[in-house]
C-alpha cells in the first residue's frame, strides 16, 4: 500500500478523473448488464431446483460475489480507476472495510452456530 | 475554466454577494461568539473540541469524586445504590467519550494540517459540524442528570439489562440517542481527516516523512471510522428495542443478547486503542524533542502502530471470557490478545531508546511523557495478565479491570495529552506555561493518580468487586478504599493546577505586555514550529517544500566539515513571518452549527414524542439544502486584504 | 480587476458538501478529495450493514429454532398457517414471494445501468440525455421502493409484526434500513435533476453526479448481498 501512495504531490499535478483515461463504452455497459441480468435469473432458478445445503448456498454465494465485483469494477469504475496513479486508494479503501466487515462478522455468527 | 472580471466591491462599499444557486449567503465579518459558531478554522474548531472536552472532564471528575466519596468507608450511604449506578456509568460514558476522544480529536484537528503543511481540513464545514455535532450529543447525554437521571447499564451497557423491562427510566434512552449523535461527528470527522492526511500533504511530505502524530491520528481516524458504524448498528438495534417494540434483545423471543456484547467489543476494542494511540503520537514527537535525538526507530513507530490498528480487530471477545463463548474462541482470542502486547512494547521501546542517551530535558511535558511511558507499562502489563483467560477468570468485574483501565486511560492517554497541552500551549495561545506550577502538576497527579489506582490492585484480587454499591467492614476492604479516596482528592485537586496555571501564566504573560514566545520555543522538530506562535489564521504565508523527516530540525542544524552537528539557524530565524497577504481562507458557516443542533430534537423526539422530530428533521433537511446552496466559498471575502490584481491561491 | 475562475466560486458542495474545488488537481495522491471520502464513507457503511445483516442471520437462526421447539412466546406472534409452514419447511422461504422480489432486485440492477448512462452523458456535457438518464433511474429506484412498500404490506397481511417476534424486527429492520438509503439516493437524484432543468448541472460539476452515482451503485451492491442472504438461501 505505502509505496502506492507515497508520490509527491508535484507528481500528480494535473491529474484529473476524467482525461486521463478512458471509461468504458456505452455498449461494455450494457453487455455487463446483461451479465448480471443473467446471473440474477440463474441464481433464481438455482434457487428453485430443490437443492439443498452446500450444493445449493455455494453456487448462489459465488454468484453473488461475481455480481458484486462486477458492479463494484465496471460500475464503479474501481477496475479503471485504480489504473490511474495512485488510484488504488480506492479500492484498498473500501476492500480493507469489506474484508474486515466479512472476517469479523464471520467470527461473531461462527461463535454463535457452533458455540465455539 | 471560464474566467469572470468583477469588481470585488460595489461603489457604495457594499460587497455583491455571490449567490451561484440563488440561495444562501456565507456569514461574513464576523466577530466574538459568531466568529466561533461559524468558523471552519480547524485551529479554532481543535481549541472548541479542548474546551468541550475540559467541561465534560469536570462533570466526569465530580462523578468520579463521588464514586470515591461513596466507597471511602465502608456501608456509607452518601449515594444510594441507583444513583451510585448512575454516576458511575455516567463517568465512564463521559471520560470515554466526551472527554478522551475528543481531546484526541482536539490535537488532531489543531496539529495535522500545522504537521502536513496544509492550509486547513479537506472539509472545512464538515470539520466544524463534526465539532458541533459530537457537542449536541455531548450535551443531550448530559441532559439526562436533569430529566430523571443518567443511564445506569454501566458504560458498555450490556443487553438484556438495557431494555425497557428492566431498565424502564429514559437514561438509557439518553445514552443511546446521545452516544449514536455523538457517533455521527465521530464519522465525519475520521472521513474528513483521513482525507486530508492522504490527500492535503505539503511537496515533498511522503507518508514516511510524516511525523508520528500524524501517522497515529491515521490509524486513529481508520479505527474510527470502521468502529463507530458497528456501534451505530448496536445502537440501532436498542433504539427500535427501546422505542418501537423490536425484539432484538429479548430473550423471551429467543433473542440472544451476547449480539450485544459483541457488537459492543468489535467497537469496544479499537476503541480503546483509538484513545490511547493520539498520546502516543503525542509522546512520540515530545520526547525526541527533549532529548536532543531523533525517534528511535521511526519506522518501527508507524508500523508498529499500523499492527496495533490492524490486530485491534482481532481481540474484541477478550472482554466476554466468562460469557459463555466456546473454548477454542477463549483459545484464540487469549492468543490474539497475547499478541498485541507486541506492537505496544516495541513503541515502549523505542521511546526508551530514544531517551537513552539523550540530553534529557526534565520540563513539564517531558515529565507527562515519562508519565506515560511508565504507568501505561504498568497498565499493558495487568492487561497482558488478563489475556489469561484462566486468570482473567479471577480478575473480571473486579478491581483489577478498573486498575488496569485506569492506567492505560488515565495514566496513560489522559498523561500523554498533559504532554502535548504543556508542549504545544505556546503555539495555541502564544505563551508558555509556568514550569514551577507544571512541576507541582505533574508530581502531584503522579502521586494521586497512583494513590488512588495502585491499590484497586490488591483490591480487586481480594475479591472486590466493581459496581458495586458498597461493601461490608468484615470484607477487609477499608485501608485499601480509603487510601484510594484520599488519592483520588489528590488527584483532582492536582488535576485543576493545570487550569490554575493556564490562568496565571495568562495573566503574567498579560502583565508583562505579552512578550513573543518565538515560533520555536523548544527548538523542536516538526513544521508546525516554523510559523509564528500563536499561529496565525492562515497557517502557512507560503506552503512548505518538504525533503526530510523532522524537516525543520534539518533546516536548523547541519553537519559542519568534521562531521559534527551544528546550528545553522534558529528556529526564528527560519520562522515564515507570518503575513497572510493573498491567502484566500475558506468562508465561514451557519450551516453545520444549525444541522448538528437539528439532531438532538429529532432525537427527544424518539424519547418524548414523535410529533417533536417533525420539526426535527424538517431544520435537519433544511440545514443539508442550506448548507449545499450556500456557496462553497465565498470569494468577496477579502480576509487579508490582498490586493485586488494578486493571485487567488486555492484554498486547500 | 480579479480573475476568478468561475467554476471555483461557483461550485456546489454538493449533498455531502465539500468546501474545495478541486477534481484532483493540487492533492498529494492526485486524487479528488470527494471522491476519496466517499469511498471512505462507502468502506464504514460496509461495517454498517455487515452488523445489520449478521444480526438478520442470527435472529432469523435464533427464531426459527423457537418456532420448530414450539415455544409459545414465539407461536403466539403468528398466525397458524405461518407457523405450519415454517415448520413443515424448517426455514422462513414461505413468507417470500421471490418472482416479486427477484423483479424489483432487476428493477435496482437496470437502475444503476441507467446511473451509469448518465455519468456518460454528462461527461460529454450531453444535458439532454443527463436529464433522462436521471430521471429514469430516479423513477426505477422508486419503483423499488413501490415494491418494497408492497411487500411489506403483504408481510403484515401475512401477518409478520415489527414488533411481534425477532423474525419481524430483524427482517424489516434490515430490507427497511437499505429502503431508506435508496429513498436518500432517490432524493439525492431528484436534486440533481432540479439543478439540471435549472441549467446549473454541467459538465464541471460531473463529478458530483458521479459521486451520487457511486452511493447509488453501493445500495445496489447492498441489495444484491440482501437478495442472496435473505431471499435465496433458506
Ligand atoms: C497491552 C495491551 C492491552 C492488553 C493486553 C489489554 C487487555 C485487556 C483485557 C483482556 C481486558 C478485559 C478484562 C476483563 O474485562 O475481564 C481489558 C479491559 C479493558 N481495557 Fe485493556 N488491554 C490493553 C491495552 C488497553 C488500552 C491501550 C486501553 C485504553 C487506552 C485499554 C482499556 C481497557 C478498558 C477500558 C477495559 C475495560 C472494559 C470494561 O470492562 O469496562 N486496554 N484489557
Ligand atoms: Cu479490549
Amino acid at each position: 500500500m505505502t509505496d502506492s501512495i507515497t508520490l509527491d504531490s508535484t507528481d500528480t499535478h494535473g491529474h484529473s478523473d476524467h482525461d486521463d483515461h478512458a471509461h468504458p463504452t456505452e455498449k461494455q455497459y450494457w453487455i455487463v448488464f446483461v451479465i448480471l441480468a443473467v446471473i440474477t435469473a440463474v441464481e433464481i432458478a438455482w434457487s428453485y431446483m430443490g437443492l439443498e445445503g452446500p450444493a445449493l448456498v455455494v453456487p448462489l454465494i459465488i454468484m453473488m460475489v461475481v455480481k458484486f465485483l462486477m458492479i463494484a469494477g465496471v460500475f464503479m469504475h474501481l477496475s479503471f480507476d485504480s489504473k490511474m496513479p495512485n488510484g488504488r486508494t480506492f479500492y484498498l479503501c473500501f476492500g480493507a472495510a469489506m474484508v474486515l466487515a466479512i472476517l469479523v462478522f464471520l467470527v461473531v455468527l461462527a461463535a454463535f452456530e457452533f458455540q465455539i | 475554466m471560464a474566467v469572470i472580471e468583477e469588481p470585488l466591491a460595489l461603489p457604495s462599499g457594499t460587497t455583491k454577494a455571490r449567490r451561484p444557486l440563488g440561495a444562501f449567503s456565507r456569514p461574513r465579518n464576523a466577530t466574538g461568539l459568531v466568529d466561533w459558531l461559524t468558523t471552519v478554522d480547524h485551529k479554532k474548531i481543535g481549541i472548541m473540541y479542548g474546551m468541550a472536552a475540559m467541561f465534560f472532564f469536570i462533570i466526569g471528575g465530580v462523578a468520579a469524586l463521588l464514586i470515591r466519596l461513596q466507597l471511602a468507608a465502608p456501608n456509607s450511604t452518601i449515594l444510594s445504590a441507583d444513583t451510585y449506578n448512575r454516576v458511575f456509568t455516567m463517568h465512564g460514558t463521559i471520560m470515554v467519550f466526551l472527554v478522551v476522544m475528543p481531546i484526541g480529536a482536539a490535537f488532531a484537528n489543531y496539529l495535522l494540517p500545522l504537521q502536513i503543511g496544509a492550509r486547513d481540513v479537506a472539509f472545512p464545514r464538515i470539520n466544524a459540524f463534526s465539532f458541533w455535532v459530537f457537542l449536541a450529543g455531548g450535551l443531550m447525554l448530559n441532559s439526562s442528570w436533569f430529566l430523571g437521571g443518567g443511564a445506569n447499564g454501566g458504560w458498555f451497557n450490556y443487553a438484556p439489562n438495557n431494555g425497557a423491562a428492566f431498565s424502564p427510566s429514559t437514561g438509557i434512552d439518553f445514552w443511546n440517542l446521545g452516544l449514536f449523535i455523538a457517533g455521527i461527528g465521530s464519522l465525519s470527522g475520521a472521513v474528513n481527516l483521513i482525507t486530508t492526511v492522504l490527500n492535503m500533504r505539503a511537496p515533498g511530505m511522503t507518508l514516511m516523512r510524516m511525523p508520528v502524530f500524524v501517522w497515529m491520528t491515521l490509524v486513529t481516524q481508520f479505527l474510527l471510522l470502521f468502529a463507530i458504524p458497528v456501534l451505530t448498528a448496536a445502537q440501532l438495534l436498542l433504539l427500535l428495542d427501546r422505542q418501537f417494540g423490536a425484539n432484538f434483545f429479548n430473550v423471551t423471543q429467543g433473542a440472544d443478547p451476547l449480539l450485544w456484547q459483541h457488537l459492543f467489543w468489535i467497537f469496544g476494542h479499537p476503541e480503546v486503542y483509538l484513545m490511547i494511540l493520539p498520546a502516543f503520537g503525542i509522546v512520540s514527537e515530545v520526547i525526541p524533542t527533549f532529548s536532543r535525538k531523533p525517534i528511535f526507530g521511526y519506522p518501527f513507530m508507524v508500523f508498529s502502530g499500523i499492527a496495533i490498528g490492524f490486530m485491534g480487530w482481532g481481540v474484541w471477545a477478550h472482554h466476554m471470557f466468562v460469557s459463555g463463548i466456546g473454548p477454542l474462541s477463549v483459545t484464540a482470542f487469549s492468543v490474539a490478545t497475547m499478541f498485541i502486547a507486541v506492537p505496544t512494547g516495541v513503541k515502549i521501546l523505542n521511546w526508551l531508546a530514544t531517551m537513552w542517551g539523550g540530553k534529557l530535558i526534565l520540563n513539564t511535558a517531558m515529565l507527562f511523557s515519562i508519565g506515560l511511558v511508565t504507568q501505561f507499562t504498568i497498565g499493558g502489563l495487568s492487561g497482558v495478565t488478563h489475556a489469561v483467560a484462566p486468570s482473567d477468570t479471577q480478575q473480571t468485574d473486579t478491581y483489577y479491570i478498573v486498575a488496569h483501565f485506569h492506567y492505560v486511560l488515565f495514566g496513560g492517554a489522559l498523561f500523554g495529552f498533559f504532554a502535548g497541552l504543556y508542549f504545544w500551549w505556546p503555539k495555541i495561545f502564544g505563551y508558555k506555561l509556568n514550569e514551577k506550577i507544571g512541576k507541582w502538576n505533574f508530581w502531584g497527579m503522579v502521586l494521586g493518580f497512583n494513590l488512588t489506582f495502585g491499590p484497586m490492585h490488591i483490591l480487586g484480587l481480594q475479591g472486590m468487586a466493581r459496581r458495586m454499591q458498597t461493601y461490608d467492614v468484615s470484607m477487609g476492604f477499608n485501608l485499601w478504599n480509603l487510601v484510594s479516596t484520599i488519592g483520588s482528592f489528590i488527584l483532582g485537586v492536582t488535576t485543576l493546577l493545570l487550569f490554575v496555571n493556564a490562568w496565571k501564566s495568562y495573566s503574567e504573560w498579560k502583565a508583562a505586555g505579552r512578550p513573543n514566545v518565538g515560533a520555536d520555543p523548544w527548538d523542536a522538530r516538526t513544521i508546525e514550529w516554523s510559523i509564528q506562535s500563536p499561529a496565525p489564521e492562515h497557517n502557512f504565508d507560503v506552503t512548505p517544500t518538504v525533503s526530510d523527516l523532522d524537516d525543520f530540525w534539518h533546516q536548523k542544524y547541519a553537519e559542519d566539515d568534521e562531521g559534527k552537528l551544528r546550528q545553522v539557524a534558529t528556529g526564528d530565524e527560519l520562522a515564515q513571518p507570518g503575513n497572510g497577504e493573498g491567502v484566500h481562507l475558506p468562508a465561514p458557516s451557519y450551516w453545520p452549527i444549525v444541522l448538528a443542533f437539528s439532531l438532538p430534537i429529532v432525537g427527544y423526539g424518539l424519547i418524548y414524542s414523535l410529533w417533536f422530530c417533525i420539526p426535527g428533521t424538517l431544520l435537519t433537511i433544511i440545514s443539508i439544502y442550506g448548507w449545499a446552496l450556500e456557496p462553497a466559498d465565498d470569494l468577496d471575502i477579502d480576509d487579508h486584504g490582498h490586493g485586488p490584481d494578486q493571485e487567488m491561491e486555492p484554498a486547500v | 480587476m480579479t480573475a476568478i475562475p468561475v467554476e471555483d466560486a461557483v461550485e456546489v458542495a454538493d449533498d455531502h458538501g465539500s468546501d474545495h474545488h478541486d477534481d484532483g488537481h493540487h492533492t498529494s495522491l492526485g486524487l479528488s478529495n470527494m471522491k476519496l471520502a466517499m469511498w471512505l464513507f462507502l468502506g464504514s457503511e460496509c461495517l454498517l450493514f455487515g452488523a445489520l445483516i449478521s444480526t438478520y442471520l442470527l435472529s432469523k437462526a435464533r427464531f426459527l429454532t423457537e418456532v420448530l421447539a414450539g415455544n409459545p412466546e414465539v407461536l403466539g406472534t403468528l398466525p397458524a398457517n405461518l407457523i405450519e409452514e415454517f415448520q413443515a419447511e424448517g426455514s422462513v422461504e414461505p413468507l417470500f414471494d421471490i418472482p416479486f422480489t427477484s423483479a424489483s432486485s432487476f428493477i435496482l440492477l437496470m437502475s444503476s445501468v441507467t446511473m451509469v448512462f448518465a455519468h456518460q452523458a454528462i461527461s460529454k456535457n450531453d444535458q439532454r440525455n443527463t436529464r433522462l438518464w436521471l430521471a429514469t433511474t430516479a423513477a426505477l429506484g422508486s419503483v423499488f421502493i413501490a415494491g418494497q412498500v408492497y411487500e411489506f404490506t403483504t408481510f403484515y397481511n401475512e401477518g409478520l409484526r415489527f414488533d411481534g417476534n425477532l423474525l419481524g424486527s430483524a427482517l424489516y429492520t434490515l430490507t427497511g434500513f437499505h429502503g431508506v438509503h435508496v429513498t436518500v439516493g432517490i432524493i439525492m437524484l431528484l436534486s440533481l435533476l432540479v439543478l439540471a432543468f435549472r441549467g446549473k448541472l454541467n459538465q464541471d460539476r460531473a463529478e458530483t453526479l458521479e459521486l451520487v452515482g457511486l452511493y447509488w451503485h453501493f445500495v445496489d451492491v447492498v441489495w444484491v448481498l440482501i437478495f442472496t442472504i435473505v431471499y435465496l438461501i433458506p
